[in-house]
C-alpha cells in the first residue's frame, strides 16, 4: 500500500517537470455562454458556433476591423491568395495552393462551387442565402481559380462573396443527401481547413479544439481551446473571476465588470458591440393584423412613449456608461453612422403629457393611469427571461411610463414563446435585440423594411425604404451614410420603435495573455494571433506534449 | 426612514412581543387548552417561532403603515443604485433603487399569501381526496390512490415548470393554483391513514347505527378529529411552498415585476451577491426565519395537540 | 411476496405510463416551437418549417404519440433536436453525474443526519440538543440555491478551495494520475454535495431524533436499562436498530427531493446533470430529451418508494405488506 502511494506520489511528480515550454504552449479556457447544436455553417444559428467554426472554417478574403463593406479594400487574403475583377459583373478568386483540408486534400475552387451550391440550396435554407441572391454562379475555371459572376452590379458584391460563406469540403460532403445535413455526422466532427481542429466535444459540457501546426498562414500560438459550457452568464463570469476559465467574451453588466476588474488576473478589452435593443411597438392589432393597433397605431402615442423615456439615465443605471443610446437602429460597429446630424430624441416628460393629452388620453378616474373613451392607457411587453438586461429595463421602463400616467405589464418568457408571439403579432410591444454584421444592408431593411422578415411590427414607410435602397446602391461609403442618415431620420420621426442602449462590449481575458486582437463582428476571429509568452506560461499551458 | 417609521416599526415589535406574552400567560392557566399551550412551549424553539411568525404577519398586513416607500418607487437610478443599508434605508437599495425595507414589507404579503392560499388550497383537496379515499375505500381508495401516486411520482419542480411553459406568464392567482394543485397529494396520504383508524372508532360506529350518511359521517365526526396531522403538515407545507415560489423566482418564473415576493427579491438580487450582497441577504434571511418557525410551530403543534407524541415521556435518565 | 411485488410493479408501470402521457400532452401544447436560432437572429421560416417535417412534429398528436409509443417499445427514445444525437447518449452522458451527486448527497445526508439526530436524542432536552434544534431547523429552512451560491462565493471564489464548476477540470484531467483524478473529481463533487446533504442532513436529524426517542422510551430499552446496561449500549445496540426503520422510508422520499433541489444546485454550479438536461431541454422545447428526462425521473421515484418498502418489509417482520 505504501509503495503504491509513493509510486503514485512520484509518478504525479514526474509530470510535472516534462511537458511544453516554448513559444507555442498556451492553454486557453472559455467561459463559453450559449450551447453549440451543429457545427455545419449554412445550419448555424447560435454565435458560440460561429466563433468555433471560425478557427476550423475560413473564408475566401477576412475581413478587417472596422473597414469599409463597399468594394475590396476591407479584406485580407484567407484562402484566397489574390483576386481582380475580370469585368463589372465578375471576380476570379485564386486559392492558396498551400491550403490543404485537415483530412489531406488540397483546397480547390470545386470546393468552393460545392460551397456556393450549398449555401443557395432550397432544401437546405441557409440564413445566408438571401444576401447571396444576386450571385448569379459559382464556377471553378480550374483546381486553383473560382469565378463568381453577379447578376448585377452593386457596391458590396465584393463583401457577399467573400464574408458570408465558409468554405467547405466537396469531398466529404457532396456524398451526404441535403436533406440528412442536419443530423450529418459532419456536424459533430467537422473536417476543415483552418489554423484548429476540433479534439473532443461533450455537448453542453466541454468542446477542445487543437492548432494545426501546419497552418499555411502561420501556426497558432496557443496550442489549445477549450470552450467551458455554461448555461447563464453569472455562471460564466464567476468561472473566470475565479480564475477557472481564462476567458469571457462579454462581461455586459456593471456587477460582472466591477468583479472582473477587482480581479488582478484578469485585463478587460472594450470593443465597439455589435447589437442594439429596443422597445418594439406593434403597429397593428395584437393578434389581428388587420386592423391599427388601438394604441400604437397612433404615432403621437408612440412619440408621446419615446420622449418619456430618459434613456441616458437608464443606460447609466443598467450599464454604468458602457453602451450609448443609438439615435438610429444602429450597433456601435457600424461606427461610421454615427454622426453629428444623427441624435436620439430628447427625454421631455411634460411634452410628452402634452402630446398623450393632446391626443384625448387624459386621466379620468384619478387611478394614476390615463384613459380615453374607457379604454386603459396600458399594454403589455413581452422579455425573454434570459436577458438579465432587458429584464432590468423592463422594471426601469414601467416606472418611467408611471410618472406620464401610462401602464407597462411585463411578460417574461422564454425564447420560443416568445418567437411564437412576435412571429403571430400577438403582443403589443417586445423587447428585442438584434446581432448585426459588419454590413447595414444585411440587417436594417429585414428589421425595419416593409415586409421585411423581422419586421414583425409592421412598420411601413415607403421613404424610409427607398432610402435604404439608396444605400445599397450606393458606391461610397460616404455617399451610403447620406442615405442612411435619411432613412434613420424619417425613421426617429415616425417612432416604431423607442431605441433603448447600443452595448460597448467588454470581454475579460486573463493577463497571462498578449496580443489580444478582438474583431467586434466575432471576437476569436484573431485569436490565433495571441500568445503566451514563454515565462508567463502556467501549469495548465505547460501540460501535455 | 422618517422617525415616524422607525416609531411605527417598533410598535410593530412591541405588539408582537405582547402578543407571545399573552400566549404564555393562557399557557400558564388552568384547563385542558392551557395545557396544550404548555405542552406547545415546552418545544425549544416555539416561542421564537410564534415570535418570527407573528411579526411578519404584522408586517405583512400593516406594510402601507409600516414602509416609507412604494414597493415598485425607483428613487433615483443613478444616485441611489445598490446603496448599502444606512439610517435612511435600513436594508439598503437594490438595482433599481427601490426600498428594500419597504419590499420586504410587501413581499411579505405577497410570500406568505402565496404559501398560506396554496397551503390552503393543497390541504382542502388533499384533506377530501384522502378522507374519500380512506372512507369509502374499496376501488374508489384504489384509483384515488393511484392518481396520488401518480402525482407523487414526479418531482414537483418538473410540473410546475411544464405547466409554467404552457401560459407564458401566470398570474399571482394561476401561480397559487399551480402550487396548490401540485403539493396536495402528500396530505391526501396522510389523512387517508387518519380516516383509516378512526372510521373503526366506536363514535363512528354508533354514527353509522344512528343512520348518517357517509358524508356527514366524514364531514362532522371524522375530520374534526383528523384535523390535528392536517394542521401540523399544513404549517410545515408552507414552508415548502415559499421556498418552491422562491425556486421558481430563481429560475426565470414566478411573480411578475413590479410586485415584490422574498423569492424574487433573491433572483434580483443573485448577480449583485459579490458588489451588494444585501439585496439577496435580508430576502434570503427572511424566508429562512419564516420557514423556520413555521418548522418550530409545526412540531410544537405536534407535541401540543397529540399528547401521544414522542418526547413527552419521561426518559427516565 | 411476490404477489404483492408483481402488483406493486404493475402499478408502477401504470403510474409511469400515465406521467410521460401527461408530460407528451403538456410540451406540445406549450408555445413555441423548437428549431429556433439563438434569440437574435432572423429566422428562417422555411427551414423551421422543412424540420419540423422531418421530424415528424406537423402530424395529428395522437398519431405522433403512437409512434412515440412504439419507439418506446422498442427502446428507442429518439433524437434530441436541440443536441443533434440520439437521447440515450445525451442521458448516459448526464445521467452518471446526477447518480454520483445524488449519492454523494445522501451520503451526506444519512451520515450526518443519523449522527447528529442520535447525538440529540442521546442528549434530549439538554441545551446542545435545544441549539441543535434551531441550527438544523434554520439550514434546513434556507432557500437551497441560496446556499448554494453563498458556497460557491466564501468556498469557491473567494478561499478558491473548491473549483467553482464542472464536473472535472477541462484542461488537467486528462494528464493526472490515478490519484489526481479521483482528488480532481471529489473537488468538484464537494461543494454541490455539501449544498444539497447538508440542507437534506437537517432533515433528516430531526427525524431521527424524533424515531430514536420514540424507540429508547419503549419498553424493551427500559428492561435494558433496569438491566444496568450503560446508556451508549442501550442507544446502539437496542434502539438504533429500531429506529433506523423509519428512516429507511426517508430514502424513498429522498429521491423528489434531490430531484429536484438538484436542478437548482446543477444551475447554480453548472453541474451537468438530468436536472440542468431537464431544463435546458424544456427552454428548447426538446420534447424527446424532455419526455425522457420525465420517464426517467419518474421511473427513479416509484422504484424508490419500491425499494423502501421492500426493505422495510424485509427488515420488520411485524410490517404486513399491503398492496
Amino acid at each position: 500500500m505504501m509503495a503504491t502511494l509513493t509510486l503514485a506520489l512520484a509518478v504525479s511528480a514526474c509530470s510535472r517537470r516534462g511537458g511544453c515550454r516554448d513559444e507555442y504552449c498556451g492553454t486557453l479556457v472559455f467561459a463559453a455562454v450559449g450551447s453549440v447544436t451543429t457545427l455545419l455553417p449554412p445550419l448555424s444559428g447560435a454565435s458560440l458556433e460561429r466563433d468555433v467554426f471560425d478557427q476550423i472554417l475560413l473564408r475566401l478574403a477576412d475581413f478587417r476591423a472596422g473597414a469599409s463593406t463597399i468594394g475590396d479594400s476591407g479584406f485580407v487574403p484567407q484562402l484566397a491568395r489574390s483576386w481582380e475583377w475580370t469585368d463589372p459583373l465578375t471576380i476570379t478568386f485564386h486559392l492558396d495552393p498551400r491550403a490543404r483540408w485537415h483530412d489531406g486534400p488540397p483546397v480547390t475552387a470545386a470546393d468552393v462551387q460545392f460551397t456556393f451550391e450549398s449555401y443557395t440550396d432550397t432544401a437546405l435554407g441557409a440564413g445566408e442565402s438571401k444576401a447571396l441572391s444576386r450571385i448569379a454562379s459559382v464556377t471553378a475555371a480550374d483546381s486553383l481559380t473560382a469565378v463568381f459572376r453577379f447578376r448585377e452590379a452593386y457596391p458590396e458584391a465584393f463583401f457577399d462573396a467573400a464574408f458570408h460563406m465558409r468554405i467547405l469540403p466537396a469531398h466529404l460532403l457532396r456524398d451526404v443527401p441535403r436533406n440528412a445535413w442536419q443530423t450529418a455526422a459532419f456536424g459533430r466532427a467537422p473536417i476543415g481547413n483552418g489554423p484548429y481542429r476540433l479534439v473532443r466535444w461533450v455537448p453542453n459540457e466541454i468542446m477542445e479544439l487543437a492548432a494545426d501546426s501546419m497552418f499555411f498562414l502561420g501556426r497558432p500560438h496557443l496550442r489549445r481551446l477549450i470552450f467551458r459550457f455554461a448555461s447563464d452568464l453569472n455562471v460564466g463570469v464567476t468561472q473566470v473571476v475565479a480564475g477557472d476559465a481564462d476567458a469571457i467574451e462579454v462581461l455586459v453588466a456593471p456587477p460582472n465588470i466591477e468583479r472582473a476588474q477587482a480581479a488582478d488576473h484578469l485585463a478587460l478589452y472594450p470593443y465597439a458591440g455589435t447589437t442594439y435593443t429596443f422597445m418594439r411597438f406593434n403597429l397593428r392589432a395584437n393578434g389581428d393584423a388587420l386592423r391599427p393597433h388601438p394604441l400604437f397605431g397612433d404615432p403621437d402615442v408612440r412619440r408621446a412613449l419615446v420622449l418619456a423615456t430618459d434613456r441616458e439615465r437608464m443606460v447609466q443605471s443598467a450599464t454604468a456608461g458602457r453602451a450609448k443610446v443609438p439615435p438610429g437602429p444602429m450597433p456601435q460597429q457600424w461606427s461610421w453612422l454615427w454622426v453629428p446630424e444623427l441624435t436620439p430624441p430628447p427625454f421631455d416628460t411634460a411634452a410628452a403629457g402634452r402630446l398623450l393629452t393632446a391626443r384625448g388620453w387624459r386621466d379620468s378616474n384619478g387611478d394614476g393611469i390615463r384613459d380615453r373613451a374607457g379604454r386603459r392607457l396600458s399594454f403589455h411587453v413581452a422579455v425573454p427571461t434570459t436577458s438579465a438586461l432587458r429584464k432590468q429595463y423592463a422594471r426601469l421602463l414601467q416606472e418611467q411610463f408611471r410618472a406620464v400616467g401610462v401602464e407597462l405589464v411585463i411578460d417574461e418568457m422564454d425564447n420560443a414563446a416568445l418567437s411564437d408571439r412576435q412571429n403571430a403579432g400577438s403582443f403589443d410591444a417586445t423587447l428585442e435585440s438584434f446581432q448585426t454584421d459588419p454590413s447595414p444592408i444585411a440587417s436594417v431593411p429585414g428589421i425595419w423594411g416593409t415586409g421585411g422578415a423581422s419586421n414583425f411590427g409592421h412598420y411601413a414607410n415607403a421613404a424610409v425604404d427607398r432610402s435604404m435602397r439608396a444605400a445599397a446602391r450606393a458606391s461610397s461609403q460616404a455617399e451610403a451614410r447620406t442615405a442612411w442618415v435619411t432613412a434613420f431620420q424619417i425613421m426617429a420621426q415616425d417612432a416604431p420603435a423607442i431605441l433603448l442602449y447600443a452595448l460597448d462590449n467588454v470581454a475579460a481575458v486573463n493577463t497571462r495573455v498578449t496580443g489580444v486582437e478582438i474583431r467586434p463582428d466575432s471576437w476569436l476571429a484573431l485569436v490565433r494571433n495571441w500568445r503566451i509568452p514563454p515565462d508567463r506560461l502556467n501549469e495548465r499551458d505547460r501540460v501535455g506534449r | 426612514m422618517t422617525a415616524a417609521f422607525w416609531l411605527a416599526l417598533l410598535v410593530a415589535v412591541g405588539w408582537t412581543a405582547g402578543v407571545v406574552a399573552w400566549c404564555r400567560r393562557v399557557a400558564r392557566g388552568g384547563g385542558r387548552r392551557a395545557e396544550a399551550w404548555r405542552r406547545f412551549f415546552r418545544h425549544p424553539a416555539a416561542s421564537a417561532g410564534l415570535a418570527v411568525l407573528v411579526f411578519f404577519t404584522t408586517v405583512a398586513i400593516c406594510a402601507p403603515l409600516l414602509a416609507p416607500y412604494r414597493p415598485s418607487q425607483q428613487l433615483d437610478i443613478v444616485a441611489l443604485q445598490n446603496r448599502p443599508p444606512s439610517w435612511l434605508h435600513p436594508l439598503g437599495t437594490d438595482l433599481y433603487s427601490r426600498d428594500i425595507w419597504s419590499r420586504l414589507a410587501f413581499g411579505a404579503q405577497v410570500s406568505l399569501g402565496i404559501g398560506t392560499l396554496g397551503m390552503a388550497v393543497a390541504v382542502s383537496l388533499g384533506g377530501l381526496v384522502g378522507a374519500a379515499a380512506g372512507y369509502f375505500r374499496g376501488w374508489i381508495d384504489a384509483a384515488l390512490m393511484r392518481l396520488v401516486d401518480v402525482g407523487l411520482s414526479v418531482p414537483r419542480i418538473f410540473i410546475v415548470l411544464l405547466a409554467v411553459a404552457l401560459w407564458d406568464r401566470l398570474g399571482t392567482g394561476a401561480l397559487i393554483l399551480l402550487l396548490g394543485l401540485t403539493g396536495w397529494f402528500a396530505t391526501s396520504r396522510l389523512m387517508r391513514s387518519e380516516v383509516l383508524s378512526l372510521r373503526e372508532r366506536p363514535f363512528a360506529d354508533a354514527a353509522r347505527a344512528a343512520g348518517a350518511r357517509p358524508w356527514r359521517i366524514i364531514t362532522r365526526h371524522i375530520v374534526p378529529n383528523a384535523a390535528a396531522p392536517l394542521i401540523i403538515s399544513a404549517a410545515l407545507g408552507i414552508g415548502h411552498m415559499m421556498l418552491l415560489e422562491a425556486g421558481l423566482s430563481f429560475l426565470g418564473v414566478g411573480v411578475a415585476p413590479p410586485q415584490p415576493s422574498w423569492g424574487n427579491m433573491i433572483a434580483d438580487g443573485r448577480d449583485q451577491i459579490v458588489t451588494a450582497p444585501w439585496t439577496s441577504l435580508f430576502p434570503g434571511l427572511a424566508i429562512a426565519l419564516t420557514v423556520m418557525a413555521l418548522n418550530a410551530i409545526g412540531d410544537a403543534l405536534r407535541d401540543a395537540l397529540d399528547p401521544r407524541a414522542e418526547g413527552t415521556l419521561p426518559t427516565g435518565a | 411476496m411476490t404477489a404483492w411485488l408483481l402488483r406493486r410493479l404493475a402499478a408502477a408501470f401504470a403510474i409511469v405510463f400515465t406521467v410521460v402521457t401527461l408530460c407528451f400532452i403538456a410540451i406540445h401544447l406549450a408555445p413555441g416551437t423548437p428549431f429556433l436560432p439563438e434569440e437574435g437572429r432572423t429566422i428562417n421560416p422555411e427551414a423551421v418549417a422543412r424540420l419540423r417535417r422531418e421530424y415528424g412534429l406537423d402530424r395529428p398528436l395522437p398519431q405522433q404519440y403512437v409512434r412515440y409509443l412504439a419507439a418506446l417499445a422498442r427502446g428507442n427514445l429518439g433524437e434530441s433536436f436541440s443536441q443533434r444525437r440520439p437521447v440515450a447518449d445525451a442521458i448516459a452522458s448526464a445521467l452518471p453525474n446526477t447518480v454520483v451527486l445524488a449519492g454523494a448527497a445522501l451520503g451526506i445526508d444519512f451520515l450526518l443526519g443519523i449522527a447528529i439526530g442520535a447525538y440529540q436524542a442521546a442528549r434530549a432536552r439538554r441545551r446542545s440538543d435545544a441549539a441543535l434544534t434551531s441550527a438544523s431547523l434554520f439550514v434546513h429552512s434556507l432557500p437551497i440555491f441560496w446556499l448554494g451560491l453563498v458556497l460557491l462565493l466564501v468556498f469557491g471564489q473567494w478561499l478558491h478551495w473548491f473549483p467553482v464548476g464542472g464536473v472535472t477540470d477541462p484542461v488537467m484531467y486528462d494528464s493526472l494520475s490515478l490519484l489526481g483524478k479521483l482528488s480532481d473529481r471529489l473537488r468538484h463533487l464537494a461543494l454541490p454535495a455539501l449544498t444539497l446533504g447538508i440542507v437534506g442532513a437537517a432533515g433528516t436529524a430531526r427525524f431521527q431524533r424524533a424515531a430514536l426517542l420514540e424507540a429508547l422510551s419503549a419498553d424493551y430499552v427500559r428492561t435494558a436499562r433496569a438491566k444496568g446496561l450503560p446508556e451508549s449500549a442501550v442507544l446502539l445496540r437496542h434502539a438504533l436498530r429500531d429506529a433506523l426503520l423509519p428512516v429507511i422510508t426517508l430514502l424513498g422520499l429522498a429521491l423528489p427531493f434531490l430531484l429536484t433541489g438538484a436542478v437548482l444546485v446543477e444551475t447554480v454550479f453548472a453541474w451537468p446533470g438530468l436536472g440542468k438536461l431537464a431544463t435546458d431541454a424544456i427552454a428548447a422545447r426538446d420534447y424527446p430529451l424532455v419526455l425522457a428526462t420525465t420517464l426517467l425521473a419518474s421511473v427513479a421515484v416509484v422504484m424508490g418508494s419500491l425499494v423502501a418498502d421492500l426493505l422495510t418489509a424485509l427488515a420488520d417482520p411485524r410490517v404486513r405488506l399491503v398492496a
